[in-house]
């Protein structure tokens, strides 16, 4: 298992998250994940990975504490090789109805948790001389305007724009950083919607299909892997063909 | 303070550069040990690992001596 990867992994209690979590692990990589709620497919992961998969119960509203109750108390002996930022949620409505307290709520989950965590992240490949890699979960919403998208659509705008720059900031140290723009997927996130807002979406794509969460996990597997190495600062749109 | 001079080096040997044998406590870590930013980042994690402070977390640190300042300040004592 010479090419075992160890990658951290945000929102792993279900949708995409735990669609990556069970790729990697499927393929022998240890995975350190991190959500607010222990599902029973969580509790699944737990037993049948003991060794390879590490699961921490936390709240990235916590933000002041993530140095401190993640990264010194679960990961001083550990060295990452990749970092996943997944987790995020999303607050939809029409901007005239904006609520600051909700806004910020999610900016604090979607962009300041993920950029902390990547410095913290960055500062553990630095420490173990890796040349990790750093994946952000990203949304065709930045690319393509949604009503009652615009506020969510601009943290994952703010995480491709962070992302294209910790790239060529750190590509010195071989370091590298990517977003997959995911489609619309079939998880909790996008259960709010009819089912024909959702057709109406799907024929907005090329395959007039929902986005796969395999296909989207596999990409970031993708990304993670040293077949990616000579990629960095890019985003991958793994959308079903947006049109 | 030796302990700091040897992570110096070892960030100078690992980019090519030579060792520093004469350490000066005025020494500018940019101008005189020669690291940028991401040679001051390592050097930022190593420390920390070694005394549990990050020493860029109250302002910008310049020379050795302040270095040597921000480690017993807070706390640190070789
Ligand atoms: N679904 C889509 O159509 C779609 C499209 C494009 C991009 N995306 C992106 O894909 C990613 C995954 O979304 P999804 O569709 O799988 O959504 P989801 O089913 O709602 O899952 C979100 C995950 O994030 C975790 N999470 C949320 N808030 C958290 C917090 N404060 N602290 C820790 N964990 C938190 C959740 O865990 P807990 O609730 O247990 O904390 C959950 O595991 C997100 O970045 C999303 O923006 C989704």
């Amino acid at each position: 298992m010479n090419n075992q990867k160890v990658i951290l992994v945000t929102g792993v209690s279900k949708g995409l998250g735990l669609a990556i979590c069970k790729n990697l692990l499927l393929s022998d990589w240890k995975v350190y994940g991190v959500s607010r709620s222990i599902t029973a497919e969580i509790e699944k992961l737990k037993s049948s990975y003991k060794t390879s998969f590490v699961y921490i119960q936390y709240d990235l509203l916590e933000i002041n504490d993530l140095k401190q109750d993640l990264f010194v108390k679960y990961f001083k002996n550990v060295s990452f090789d990749g970092f996943v930022n997944n987790a995020a949620l999303a607050y939809d409505d029409i901007v005239t109805n904006l609520d600051l307290s909700a806004l910020s709520k999610m900016y604090t989950v979607n962009v300041f948790a993920p950029f902390l965590l990547t410095k913290l992240v960055l500062r553990n490949f630095i420490l173990n001389k890796k040349s990790g890699a750093v994946v952000h979960i990203s949304s065709v919403s930045v690319h393509t305007g949604y009503k009652g998208l615009s506020m969510y659509a601009s943290t994952k705008g703010a995480l491709e724009a962070f992302s294209k720059n910790v790239a060529r900031e750190w590509g010195p140290k071989n370091i590298r950083s990517n977003c997959i723009v995911a489609g619309f997927m079939e998880t909790n996130m996008s259960s709010s919607l009819s089912l024909s807002q959702k057709t109406r979406i799907y024929n907005r794509t090329a395959l007039k299909l929902p986005t796969s969460k395999d296909s989207v996990a596999n990409s970031v597997k993708f990304l993670l892997s040293d077949s990616s190495s000579s990629i960095t600062g890019q985003n991958i749109f793994v959308d079903s063909g947006t049109i | 303070m030796k302990k700091i001079e040897n992570i110096i080096n070892r960030i100078r040997i690992n980019k090519g550069d030579n060792e520093i044998s004469e350490f000066q406590k005025n020494m500018s870590l940019r101008d005189d040990i020669g690291f940028d930013s991401l040679d001051l980042a390592e050097l930022t994690v190593l420390i920390e690992d070694e005394y549990n402070i990050d020493i860029f977390e109250s302002g910008i640190v310049s020379t050795l001596e302040e270095i040597h300042e921000r480690l017993l300040i807070d706390g640190g004592n070789n």
